[in-house]
């Protein structure tokens, strides 16, 4: 799986060099293909509803409210606000998801924050940190 | 709305009383409760349409913890596993306990973990559904978090919805919890082995049942022994 999620962080740290197709094909392989069970045993938060597959790595911290799959990769540090839902998506390391987000069929590369509140967000790429929707659409990179 | 007032709603949402709204917020708080319902209604139509489109059989399972709504699956599913491709979609607080009980029987299964939630609503089938590829099945079982209160608030979109009691659970078990059977199109009383042991009055569950909801069908079992499996499986049509 280790293999696998960093040819697609490479892939993603230049997405431009890229077409739309690859990126869309690299995460339906992983999710279909590396992601066939849940981890889902040691995360703080309080009870969310997970649809597996799901798998959290270390120190994942988890809102209210939160549905988690089917089809989600969570990395190292991330936090998960109040009602976030996730769905066919990988979200990489040191990650912060604002409250009320929807994400689906979604990449969202190393150390990005999303401070934004209540907003869906689905088949794109996103890098960085954004308090604002403006902000966001220009970091957003659609695959699809 | 504000956040912290939404927030408000929500909770309230959760408890599920009406009776804990503040006066202020009652109005809302009455007004987000139809519109889930409506919601989890419409869902559920759509949920039956696309199921039916794919020549997909579909049953939602429901009962109380320790009922032996696994176990009759597991009996079901080793009779049926060569004649249907067969996909079990388990409801569970936590754990995938069942999902692995069911998978021995070589039948595909889907975990959901509810957490908080006590009970699987429209929108959870809609996700599994969704992300799968439909062509590979032609019958669906929905075994629900196990609880005898919950599931009646929300449909999910299944061509027949079965109730499992145990014998275990005493005689009013029935006449105590009157909306699943309502809703219901079969009532399993099963743990029938212990009969004997425990004297329970069958006959007032049956009767019950059928006071209840004079159109359902009533099948006693033992999962166990395997024991009117054959019955149960006539009785669903399948």
């Amino acid at each position: 799986m280790n293999k696998e999620l960093k040819e697609i962080e490479k892939i993603i740290s230049n997405v431009e060099l890229n077409s739309q197709d690859q990126i869309q094909n690299l995460l339906n392989n992983f999710l279909k293909n590396h992601l066939k069970r849940s981890k889902i045993d040691d995360y703080i938060g309080d009870y969310p509803t997970f649809i597996e597959p799901v798998y959290l790595e270390d120190n994942v911290r988890i809102g209210d409210d939160v549905l988690l799959g089917p089809n989600v990769y969570v990395g190292n540090n991330v936090e998960i606000n109040n009602y976030v839902e996730i769905s066919n998506s990988i979200i990489f390391d040191n990650t912060k998801i604002g409250e009320n987000i929807k994400l689906d069929n979604c990449i969202i590369g190393k150390n990005t924050s999303l401070y934004l509140k209540n907003i869906n967000i689905e088949n794109c790429v996103l890098i960085g940190n954004v308090i604002t929707k403006k902000e966001l659409y220009k970091i957003m990179f659609k695959f699809k | 709305m504000s956040g912290k007032r939404k927030q408000e709603v929500q909770r309230i949402k959760e408890l599920e009383s009406i009776n804990l709204a503040r006066e202020e917020v009652r109005d809302l708080v009455i007004a987000t409760k139809k519109e889930v319902e409506k919601d989890n209604d419409l869902l559920a139509e759509q949920i039956n349409n696309e199921l039916k489109n794919y020549g997909i059989k579909s049953i939602d399972i429901v009962g109380a913890i320790g009922a032996g709504k696994t176990a009759i699956l597991e009996k079901i599913g080793e009779k049926l596993s060569k004649k249907y491709r067969m996909l079990v979609i388990c409801g569970d607080i936590t754990t995938r306990v069942d999902a692995d009980r069911i998978e021995q029987h070589n039948i595909d299964t889907v975990q959901i973990n509810t957490g908080r939630e006590c009970a699987l609503n429209a929108y959870h089938i809609y996700q599994i559904l969704k992300n799968l590829d439909l062509n590979n099945y032609n019958l669906i079982f929905i075994e629900n978090v196990g609880n005898l209160i919950c599931p009646s608030d929300f449909k999910l979109g299944t061509d027949k919805r079965l109730t499992v009691v145990s014998i275990t659970e005493g005689e009013w078990v029935i006449e105590k919890h009157p909306m699943l059977f309502k809703m219901s199109d079969i009532a399993v009383i099963n743990k029938i082995d212990l009969l004997e042991r425990l004297g329970t009055d069958i006959n007032k569950m049956i009767k019950d049942a059928k006071n209840i909801n004079p159109d359902i069908k009533v099948i006693t079992t033992s999962a166990k022994e395997g024991k009117n499996i054959d019955n149960l499986i006539e009785a669903l049509e399948l």
